[in-house]
């Protein structure tokens, strides 16, 4: 009987990071709207994935993939499928040249740090961790979200999530945490 | 005291950087600082009045350069 209750318990995945010695995955899509939904679904199901640009060598999809532990490739792509989402490719990792990259560039200004995320750049003063500027992306709610955070400080209960609705404000969103790993308060 | 930063050919944060590195050194006065795109403009006037400076006027050239004058008494 144990068993048969079994099968309706909901598993829970052991996060393992995706980097973590393993061999890594990459999840192609064809849209970055999809990416985004495709990693919530993911992260709410407790795997530890991560958003990054494509490898050089990857010539379809859109300008982000998702890395995740190869090992788990089944687990990953029945949770995408358990919400209609389909990869248009799920690729391993098996050579230099299918590397995903890092969306992310820091620049040290002495005083301030600029973080950019694919399109969208935020940069704070160190001393206080207070936003001075936003800016990059072509987005049209820019201009609202550099009115929202600038000269607010990272502290401060303002995650550009709860303002930006675009693929920029998504950008900015992962600006903002690689910027408070780097700059943690 | 007057001041001018040359903030063309940079892309932001740069502009918005200097300009606070100059509001730093003037204190009070005027400061003119030359960009050569529109998000710069925009984020250097940002930036200006989030130190409580005045804008005194953006000229916006032909060729590409803006010029945006801004106060502080």
């Amino acid at each position: 009987m144990t068993g048969f209750f079994e099968r309706f318990r909901k598993t829970k995945v052991t996060p393992q990071p995706a980097s973590a010695g393993g061999r890594e995955g990459i999840l192609v899509f064809s849209h970055t709207s999809e990416v985004i939904a495709a990693e919530a679904c993911l992260k709410d199901a407790g795997f530890d994935v991560r958003v990054m640009g494509p490898p050089p060598a990857l010539h379809t999809g859109c300008d982000l993939v998702i890395a995740f532990p190869l090992i788990l490739q089944l687990e990953v792509t029945q949770a995408l499928r358990n919400r209609r989402i389909v990869p248009l490719q799920v690729v391993p990792v098996d050579n230099v040249l299918l590397e995903p990259v890092s969306l992310f560039q820091t620049v040290d200004y002495g005083a301030y740090r600029m973080v950019r995320a694919a399109n969208m750049k935020l940069t704070i003063r160190k001393s206080d961790r207070t936003i001075v500027n936003v800016s990059g992306g072509g987005c049209p709610d820019v201009p609202y979200l550099a009115e929202q955070l600038i000269g607010r400080k990272m502290s401060e209960d303002i995650e550009p999530k709860r303002y930006g609705k675009t693929l920029c404000g998504y950008a900015l969103q992962l600006a903002w945490e690689e910027m408070n790993r780097q700059c943690p308060g | 005291m007057e001041k001018e930063v040359d903030a063309r050919g940079l892309s932001c944060p740069q502009p918005v950087l200097m300009t606070f590195e100059a509001i730093q050194q003037v204190k009070k006065g005027t400061i003119t600082i030359l960009v050569d795109n529109e998000t710069s403009t925009e984020n250097v006037m940002r930036a200006a009045q989030s130190k409580g400076w005045t804008i005194l006027a953006v000229d916006k050239a032909p060729n590409g350069v803006n010029t945006i004058r801004i106060e502080n008494k």
